[in-house]
């Protein structure tokens, strides 16, 4: 299409701010001989009603249709003139910002001269740059309002009642034939006290009660494909398969307790040594009589390479379990609470009860008479004989031995095998093996495959307070996501120039991002084309840089309008007084 | 002999973190050469090798690419820089240019010291450069 | 003024629920008693485990909820009362007067240039200083000054160089009422006061500091451009910590964890270490609670890094005639008589206490818990307060990290949502 560029150039004083320093005056003179420049004002505030209007009255009348403003920096009014021009009927891409105030004429006061000239260049470069630009659309994929969600222990039923509350369909897959997850093992939960089986009722009656929500329980995921807005999930229930269509996917697939090997302090050699989750077992049907019950915290966390066995996959837990602390002296409240005259010693490295009236427990514990030894970091107690050996470093690194009848191995958790999501998708665990959310406090129920979201402990430990609030923020992340049935997608991602592509596929090996590009047949027939899926690309810019011919380049930012920004950055002259 | 101020720069930045960065400095009305420019990309991965080559063929004396590195959104992205910086550097050898006229750092969006540093040390580098070169 | 949404505090739990809620198109206003927005972490150096700059975290949020067309920000503002009406909610909210016309400021500081008066500057804990007339720090937003009119002496030097003459020496406070459908409150922490605990000093010590004034001497843009210790501008060669200085101590009305005292402790430990490698740094503790994702390493990092970690109960501290601190501790390993220490510069790691205690001057009739942190009666729905269509997020609930406070922010907006989806129907 030959329409004539015309261009609107804009210089801001800024109030003084630029004015001071920078002649804008004669940037907006020498701007005005300038190819492709039609318009060129200078004005007090371009960002104020008035300075807009003027852009909008000379793209309605004076037929521009790039327009420039050089003022303060784009982190403050780009938005604000790409809405202006979309008043004015122009695509607001066809707008460039100048930053001739943070970046000149706050940063070379003493300069003004040569500030000048560098306005002037930056808004030559800025010229060029609008020059080679296209008008561009936000990429709109169709979304599915309807969301996945992989697992129905706590984490799971929170999210899909939240989101299905949103107004948004739910398929709630469990493995199990039962909801509640975990916390079916457990008879009370700290900190309320309250029973974990009218926790779970209490959810699963709110699942029942939301219409949206489709529960398939004895259900496998067996096979996951698609993107965003557009996932197609392979189910197993029993010998059926079926498929449902989600625009998200929700992970909620909990944990494992910490198995301790055989022999790790006593476990399967000895019928005195339990783990946590035995005790609570045990303690449930009242079978606990021992009258000296030891408690061992960390058993499967903060380990030590060297020092601990590793896991079958080589690694060590060299986390903290968060969690066990509290359930370990919560546990013990509630053997107290049955059998007074325990007598109960907890050996331990920190106690490390954090949480909102979590304290209390410890506290509690210490005045009924509790006994805690603390041993230290890379030094582990045995257990040997029956007794309990610490070197307990809150005695003057006595070497103790304490007689057990019960030995509760505090144990810590471990995320669950789901190396088949995993590698449908390839999902990003860290080296704790949980999955590894984007960034930790930009992002931290997202995973980096967009649509994939998480919550609760697949991603870490965590408790149910926690894994709840996890949960709802994965909910509503979806529900940003799929609100509106459409995924609106930044435009600045890459295109391909069909007649100067020859196929060479070196973008393809450059690409990071599974599905992003691919190699497609053309219909007319000859080499393969390169096709970028709009919804998986990131815009990053890897696979422009080795197209031999430049076909591919990022929309809004190529590298042809780089290499004409250089050349007029370069060809002013740069005077010096 | 050249003033340092006078040496043309370009300097890369990134949208997240170093163009934010520069503008920092610009709030805190820190001063620094007109001689320089800054382009702002989403990633500096996108340039190819002769990108550089061609910018200074044109005239311009040092490069600063200042990348997000560890905030960088990109997976990949500043590996392939790295590697990509690597062979420019042979190819401005073979071109007889020092590969000091070409810097890769990591500029954050508060890293206001780091960033005038930056340009600093290669205006120093460049005027030892043309020193070499006039003795 | 009329919205889906009213989000009390801006700080990062305000921030991001304020977009999670904008994001899906409701409409928002956001409120702050403080003049910019971005609460405690703005003011932060590096953030625990990652050291990721806390400014760099937090001024994209902060602008994309200046940026964002659903949200509306009002800042200097006090909410004075939150009456539930039907299932809505009236607010009652002033604005502060700032002195400055909003509708004509450009944010070019050169009032802030030409004022010729210093005052102690709040953001800097009292390490650095400001003109009577300045924008709160550089990065704030909206970058509009505020003018202390306690201290200003009306000499009008800013109002002669302000080039669109916006100064406005007989601004008033402005009353608003916000029809709101649901409120969520974001309103923070503050630490547990310096002068809380006598033993340690009693907030009399020059070189005993607050972590905030540590945040700040770490701060890339801090007040000294350095770690210097205030007494006498030395940098410091042996700097301790003190845990628990604000927390576990019922003796102070604080008997709970504070949760990130020991995570942040270890973080200035290690930037400390990092910017003056030669010091000697100690950190007496009773429990290291480095319990998130991350922690663990991030404290055996600093381990392996050299920072010194003695369990012991700080039972006093003193100083000398050069204002030394001189801590007297009772080792818990090892042997148990009490020693004296002698460093140039001692943190005490203090903890947290709700900013805001609504129901304490009857502001909104919600409950809160025997720590005076609002109370969140389900267990699975832990936003919600006693009052229905109110949710709480990030510390206003209990002392939180960063990231539990962004998931709970979230989290919030998730419920707040679904409460406008249920009064609608």
């Amino acid at each position: 299409m030959s329409e004539e560029i015309r261009v609107g150039v804009y210089i801001c004083h800024c109030g003084g701010n630029i004015s001071d320093v920078v002649d804008v005056k004669k940037v907006a003179e020498e701007l005005s001989h300038y190819p492709n420049v039609k318009v060129s004002k200078n004005y007090m505030f371009m960002c104020s009603d008035p300075g807009q209007q003027m852009i909008i009255d000379d793209i309605k009348q004076n037929n521009i249709n790039r327009v420039v403003v050089s003022a303060c920096s784009p982190a403050l009014h780009e938005l604000t003139f790409r809405k202006a021009l979309q008043r004015a009927g122009l695509n607001p891409h066809m707008y460039e910002n100048v930053n001739i105030r943070e970046q000149v004429s706050w940063v070379h006061k003493g300069r003004k001269e040569d500030a000048t000239r560098k306005a002037i260049r930056l808004t030559k470069a800025g010229v060029e740059k609008i020059v080679r630009q296209d008008p561009l659309e936000a990429i709109r994929v169709n979304a599915e309002r309807h969301v996945a969600v992989i697992g129905a222990g706590v984490a799971g039923m929170r999210a899909a009642v939240s989101l299905a509350r949103r107004g948004l369909g739910v398929t709630l897959i469990e493995q199990a034939d039962r909801v509640g997850g975990r916390l079916l093992e457990m008879d009370r939960i700290y900190p309320t006290g309250e029973k974990a089986i009218d926790v779970v009722n209490g959810l699963a009656k709110e699942v029942e009660g939301e219409k949206a929500i489709s529960l398939l329980l004895n259900t496998q995921v067996v096979g996951i494909d698609g993107y965003v807005g557009n996932f197609t999930l392979t189910l197993q229930t029993g010998d059926e398969k079926a498929e449902v269509r989600a625009g998200a996917i929700v992970l909620a697939t909990g944990y494992n307790h910490y198995q301790p090997q055989e022999g790790e302090f006593g476990y399967k050699e000895s019928p005195k040594v339990v783990t946590l989750p035995e005790f609570w077992a045990l303690l449930k049907e009242d079978k606990v009589s021992a009258k000296h019950v030891a408690f061992l915290h960390c058993v499967g966390s903060r380990q030590f390479e060297g020092l601990d066995q590793p896991q079958p996959d080589g690694k060590v837990n060299d986390y903290c379990s968060r969690l066990c602390c509290t359930a370990g002296l919560h546990a013990v409240e509630q053997l107290l609470e049955r059998r007074p005259d325990t007598r109960v010693y907890h050996v331990y490295k920190d106690i490390r009860t954090y949480g909102r009236g979590h304290e209390d427990y410890y506290e509690r514990m210490s005045r009924k008479g509790v006994r805690f030894f603390r041993y230290a970091d890379g030094e582990k107690p045995e257990f040997v004989g029956h007794k309990l050996k610490v070197r307990d470093v809150l005695t003057w690194g006595e070497e103790l031995e304490i007689p057990v009848e019960l030995l509760v191995l505090v144990t810590g958790i471990m995320p669950r095998d789901i190396s088949g999501i995993i590698d449908a998708l390839k999902l990003p665990t860290g080296v704790d093996r949980f999955l590894q959310e984007v960034h930790p406090k930009l992002r931290p129920v997202e995973l980096a495959n967009n649509g994939v979201l998480v919550a609760g402990c697949c991603q870490g430990p965590m408790d149910v307070i926690e894994s709840c609030a996890s949960a709802e923020a994965a909910a509503v992340k979806a529900s940003i996501l799929l609100a509106k049935g459409e995924i609106e997608l930044d435009p600045y991602v890459a295109r391909v120039v069909p007649e100067k592509c020859d196929g060479c596929q070196k973008c393809l090996a450059e690409c990071e991002y599974k599905g992003a590009l691919t190699m497609t047949n053309r219909p007319e027939g000859g080499p393969l084309l390169a096709t970028v899926n709009k919804a998986l690309c990131v815009g990053c810019g890897a696979c422009v840089a080795v197209c031999p011919t430049r076909a591919i380049q990022i929309a809004g930012w190529s590298l042809d309008q780089f290499d004409a920004m250089v050349d007029a950055l370069v060809s002013e002259e740069y005077t010096h007084a | 002999m050249k003033d340092p101020n006078d040496y043309k720069i370009l300097i890369l930045t990134t949208n997240i973190s170093s163009y934010p960065g520069a503008n920092t400095v610009g709030q805190a009305r820190l001063q620094y050469s007109p001689a320089t420019s800054i382009i702002r990309v989403p990633d500096p991965v996108v340039f190819p090798d002769d990108f550089y080559l061609r910018a200074f063929e044109k005239g311009v004396d040092g490069i600063i690419i200042m990348s997000s590195g560890s905030d960088c959104p990109y997976e990949g992205a500043y590996r392939r820089l790295s590697e990509r910086v690597a062979r420019v550097y042979k190819e401005m050898e073979v071109r007889g240019l020092d590969r000091s006229k070409l810097k890769l750092t990591t500029i954050c969006t508060v890293c206001k010291a780091a960033f005038l540093k930056e340009i600093k040390d290669m205006q120093d580098n460049l005027a030892k450069l043309e020193q070499k070169v006039a003795s | 003024m009329k919205c889906d949404a009213l989000v009390i505090g801006a700080g990062i739990a305000g921030l991001q629920a304020a977009l999670d809620l904008a994001d899906q198109g409701k409409q928002v206003i956001l409120v702050d008693r403080d003049p910019s927005i971005g609460g405690r972490m703005i003011n932060l150096s590096k953030v625990f485990p990652t050291l990721d700059c806390a400014s760099c975290i937090t001024t994209p949020r902060m602008a994309s909820v200046a940026h964002h067309p659903n949200i509306k920000t009002l800042t200097y503002t006090e909410v004075d009362s939150v009456t539930p009406v039907g299932p809505r909610f009236l607010a009652k909210v002033t604005k502060k007067p700032r002195y400055i016309r909003e509708d004509l400021c450009i944010g070019c500081k050169r009032c802030e240039e030409e004022c010729i008066l210093y005052l102690s500057d709040e953001y800097d804990h009292g390490l650095g200083a400001k003109k009577v007339v300045s924008i709160p720090f550089t990065n704030a937003i909206p970058q509009l000054p505020v003018l202390d009119m306690d201290e200003c002496m009306l000499c009008g030097a800013c109002a002669k160089a302000c080039p669109t003459d916006a100064i406005d020496f007989m601004q008033e406070p402005v009353h608003e009422e916000i029809d709101a459908g649901t409120v969520i409150l974001a309103t923070g922490y503050n630490i547990t006061p310096m002068d809380a605990k006598r033993q340690y000093g009693g907030g009399k010590l020059p070189n005993v500091i607050s972590p905030f004034m540590a945040e700040r001497l770490l701060a890339p843009h801090g007040p000294y451009g350095g770690v210097m210790r205030p007494s006498d501008g030395k940098i410091p060669s042996s700097i301790a910590y003190v845990q628990c200085a604000g927390s576990r101590d019922a003796s102070i009305g604080v008997p709970y964890c504070s949760r990130v005292c020991c995570m942040y402790a270890i973080k200035q430990a290690m930037l400390l270490s990092g910017s003056l490698p030669i010091a000697d740094i100690t950190i007496y503790y009773m429990d290291i609670r480095a319990f998130g994702k991350g922690y663990e390493q991030f404290y055996q990092n600093a381990k392996a890094m050299g920072i010194e970690f003695v369990k012991a109960k700080v039972a006093k501290i003193t100083e000398d005639e050069e204002h030394n601190p001189i801590v007297r501790i009772e080792r818990q390993e090892g042997t148990s008589a009490p020693e004296e220490v002698k460093h140039d510069l001692v943190v005490l790691s203090l903890g947290m206490v709700p900013a805001w205690v609504p129901d304490r001057d009857g502001i909104i009739p919600l409950e809160v818990g025997a720590d005076s942190f609002v109370r969140t009666p389900r267990l699975t729905a832990p936003n919600l307060t006693s009052l229905p269509g109110v949710f709480a997020a990030g510390a206003a609930t209990g002392p939180k990290d960063i990231v539990d406070t962004i998931v709970e922010a979230s989290a919030a907006a998730m419920e707040a949502s679904n409460y406008l989806e249920a009064c609608a129907k």
